[in-house]
């Protein structure tokens, strides 16, 4: 059987994560938490968990009309769907640029790549988020204006244009497997594995990485800076699978993927919540997610708080 | 739950099937209509040679391996009267005037293979009255007579039963005398040992007579094969018949069969004798066709009588009972759950990546209700407008439903302009409701452009092969006509379908494509287990 070895390193595969994780412990009815950024914002705040600040959402056409007077308030921001994936439809704004033309201020934008947009293509993209173009349904959407972050410093040899991000595999709120994903030029500095960004893994222990890849394939240095992956340690470790465990007690999904920014600021934040975390992780970190979650189904105490489970995690994997 | 699953699961599987042996072992209906693939249309014209106003001319007649329906035959200026013997049917053309035009007959001809395995032994001594006429023996020169005496002896010796004597005679008429087409009495064969198809006929008779087994020539048409032309013009050959145990035994010496006659030979008249004269080029001109019957490749009708009759539960709920055009709409719509089940497979098994779930499924339906051919380039053209239109409208900045509408109605544009431009007319009458399918994927192709832009050209080549992949795999599912009536005839193998998806549903086991995905970590899994253990 060409799967053996798949079996025997504890590979979760596709059905295998829909059919006994996803089905079993995520409730459809929690769905909307995860999948409306608005909603896992709102319940956020009331939570007490820090996620960047929301300047605007925008709901409907009407309000684009006075976009550009709102805007000029800011210097820099990120536009998203409040439903997308994948970081689909996600456009980040690092520098606006006011003008004085005939008395008015027109604006416009300085893209993380550079590129320069008016306000009306800005408009025509929000519109295309309203519309659904990028939503996980194809229905009907919310665009949500929000703060830039910045990137943290420990960051900069590490990754080319955005900004990185940590996911945590979170099962029955017990933090399970970890990545930070790096973005390089080949994925348009966007921290997204299918694009090509970096996926190195982390271990549970100290957030130390233990291996890298690209769409699959080990590397042993980031493509555009050179520098070594192999030295990367995440700073706040702790914090970071504090507020990962956490997120479990918010919106109660068993299998919960935790996407979380170091600010330079603020310590680690958490940027989304996903119900249906990639598989990728894996090649990330050399390692199967089977035995871990097996683990924590057969041993793990349950209803302990986040800081034990926390505990439990750094101790086990 | 996971008990009730699979006794729900094995249920849905094997009901249908148990269904299934019901309908062929307890009602002994068929699973299948009959192929008829073996049905001919069958044309004769004929015209009387000389100044004539009556002539006949064998036609046809139903029996064992022959069914006859639609037949036809043209008599506006004439009378006809047909003479139906027990055994042959004559047809007799009359008119006031002499016939100078070509009367014409055809019909439709199912052939079946007639084959008699085992022929028991036979000491009939007494036959009835009418069977006299194929006793008698005709006169011969004296000395042809003195030949097959000799000839009997030789070969018949120590033969019991009538049975064995003709299957004697067979083989030395069959093996012992050469066919050569010209020579044309029976004298001249007991001499040379060689003689024409008809020549080894009546040889054959004369002996089977001879020793008071009733025997009759056969007047056949060889039916064309199916890679000759379809007007090739047959003529008649012969074969013989004789009665043991009451039953009419086909034999034929020239192209050696006892007691069998394929299908591929058509009796037009029993007693060539009779019609000896009638047949006569001299007397007149005649033209004999056929060809396959290619329309209708199932019997349904027939099959809907066996149905109706076999007055079960399944008579009732039979899908053979509505009309042909709600038919013909659930040959086609059967199958898409068969689709489905092929769908299932390729994603959730294989692990290929399609475009929306179901536009695999709609092309197909779209390949089937077209052509494959005009499809593909079909969905190349529409593919081509989803990539194209967002470089065009992009500039326009549009919000995207009436952007999508856009797009659908260019492809309903391209619609009109194909029906209007093309010249198969018949292709744009008959299938008005083709193009909906495609109208539908079109709402799928507009992801194409920003599934490009987001994850890249490769991955949505990837997407829109595997797309194609399956529905081309769902379109050779059409082609295999045998499936269609399948589940044509027994839709209750739908549930089977359902328990299989569930089946498949419940699968939790690797993906196909994961193990390339995954390719790579069990590679490096392996070398740093090998590294450590190499270490002391």
């Amino acid at each position: 059987m060409i799967f053996r070895e798949l079996n025997n390193f504890g590979i979760l595969g596709i059905n295998n994560r829909v059919g006994r994780y996803i089905l079993r412990h995520n409730k459809r009815e929690n769905y909307p938490l995860v999948d409306n950024k608005v909603l896992t914002a709102q319940r956020a705040e009331a939570w007490g968990i820090a996620m960047p600040e929301n300047y605007m959402i925008i709901e409907n056409y009407g309000s684009l009309k006075n976009l550009q007077l709102k805007l000029q308030h800011y210097n820099s921001f990120v536009i998203k769907p409040a439903n997308g994936s994948q970081g689909n439809g996600i456009i980040v704004i690092k520098e606006v640029i006011k003008e004085v033309v005939n008395g008015e201020i027109r604006i416009i934008c300085r893209r993380s790549n550079d590129k320069l947009m008016e306000i009306d293509e800005l408009k025509h993209h929000i519109s295309g988020i309203l519309s659904g173009l990028y939503s996980l349904s194809g229905q009907s959407d919310t665009a949500i204006i929000q703060a830039k972050i910045d990137k943290h410093p420990i960051f900069n040899d590490y990754s080319f244009g955005g900004i990185p991000d940590i996911r945590v595999i979170v099962f029955e709120g017990y933090p399970v497997m970890s990545m930070v994903r790096l973005p390089t030029r080949s994925s348009d500095g966007k921290a997204n594995l299918h694009q090509g960004a970096i996926g190195a893994g982390l271990n549970m222990r100290d957030g130390s990485t233990n291996n890298a890849v690209i769409r699959n394939q080990v590397v042993n240095v980031h493509p555009d800076t050179g520098h070594k992956l192999a030295g990367l340690k995440v700073p706040f470790w702790q914090e970071i699978l504090d507020l990962a465990a956490h997120c479990y007690d918010m919106v109660e999904l068993g299998y919960l993927g935790v996407d979380i920014v170091l600010t330079p600021e603020h310590g680690p934040i958490l940027l989304e919540l996903n119900a249906r975390p990639g598989l990728g992780i894996q090649i990330a970190n050399l390692a199967g997610l089977v035995p871990r979650l097996e683990k924590i189904r057969l041993e793990a105490p349950k209803n302990v708080l986040a800081k034990e489970r926390v505990e439990f995690s750094m101790k086990s994997f | 739950m996971r008990k009730t699953i699979f006794i729900i699961t094995t249920l849905l599987i094997f009901a249908p099937m148990g269904m299934l042996l019901y309908k062929s072992q307890v009602l002994n209906l068929s699973l299948l209509p009959e192929m008829v693939d073996d049905v001919w249309n069958f044309h004769l014209t004929a015209r009387p040679k000389g100044d004539k106003t009556n002539f006949s001319f064998p036609i046809p007649k139903p029996g064992p391996g022959i069914k006859i329906s639609d037949e036809r035959i043209r008599s506006k200026n004439f009378e006809v009267f047909i003479d139906s013997n027990s055994d042959s049917t004559l047809a007799t053309w009359s008119a006031k005037e002499p016939i100078k035009q070509r009367v014409t007959y055809s019909a439709r001809i199912d052939l079946k293979p007639l084959f008699y395995k085992n022929i028991p032994k036979d000491f009939t001594e007494v036959y009835p009255k009418g069977l006299s006429r194929y006793l008698k023996v005709p006169t011969l020169l004296p000395e042809d007579n003195a030949a097959i005496e000799h000839l009997e002896k030789a070969i018949l010796e120590g033969s019991e039963d009538k049975t064995g004597v003709i299957r004697k005679i067979y083989y030395y008429v069959e093996e012992e005398i050469q066919r050569h087409t010209n020579i044309k009495t029976i004298h001249e064969t007991l001499n040379t040992g060689k003689g024409s198809p008809l020549i080894k006929a009546r040889l054959f008779n004369i002996m089977a007579r001879r020793q008071k087994v009733p025997s009759r020539i056969v007047v056949m048409v060889r039916m064309p094969k199916k890679e000759n032309a379809e007007h090739q013009k047959l003529s008649f050959t012969f074969a013989n018949e004789v009665f043991l145990n009451n039953k009419w035994i086909p034999i034929d010496t020239n192209r050696g069969f006892f007691g069998e006659r394929p299908d591929n030979f058509m009796v037009i008249h029993r007693n060539y004798e009779e019609v000896e004269k009638i047949i006569s080029k001299k007397k007149v001109s005649y033209a004999i066709q056929a060809e396959r019957a290619r329309i209708n490749r199932y019997n349904k009708a027939e099959f809907k009588k066996e149905v109706v009759k076999s007055d079960s539960i399944f008579s009732r709920f039979s899908l053979y009972r509505l009309p042909l055009p709600l038919q013909t709409m659930f040959t086609t719509i059967l199958l898409i759950p068969v689709g489905t089940l092929v769908l299932s497979l390729a994603r959730n098994i294989i692990g290929i990546p399609t475009f929306g779930i179901f536009t695999p499924i709609l092309l197909t339906l779209f390949f089937k209700e077209t052509s494959f051919g005009f499809g593909l380039l079909f969905f190349s053209v529409v593919v081509a407008i989803g990539i194209g239109q967002r470089y065009v409208l992009d500039k326009f900045y549009l919000l995207a439903v009436p952007r999508l509408s856009i797009i659908l109605t260019l492809v309903i544009m391209l619609m009109i302009g194909y029906s209007l431009f093309s010249t198969d007319i018949a292709f744009v009458s008959q299938k008005h409701l083709a193009f909906f399918p495609i109208v539908i994927v079109t709402t799928n192709i507009e992801r194409l452009s920003i599934m490009i832009t987001e994850e890249g050209v490769f991955n949505t080549l990837k997407t829109l092969f595997g797309t194609l992949v399956i529905s081309v795999l769902g379109y050779s599912l059409y082609s295999i006509h045998a499936l269609e009536m399948f589940m044509f005839t027994n839709p209750e193998l739908l549930f089977t379908i359902i328990g299989l998806l569930i089946l498949i549903g419940k699968y939790k086991g690797y993906r196909l494509s994961e193990f390339l995905r995954f390719r790579d970590l069990v590679r490096q899994k392996k070398k740093l287990e090998s590294a450590s253990n190499d270490l002391p």
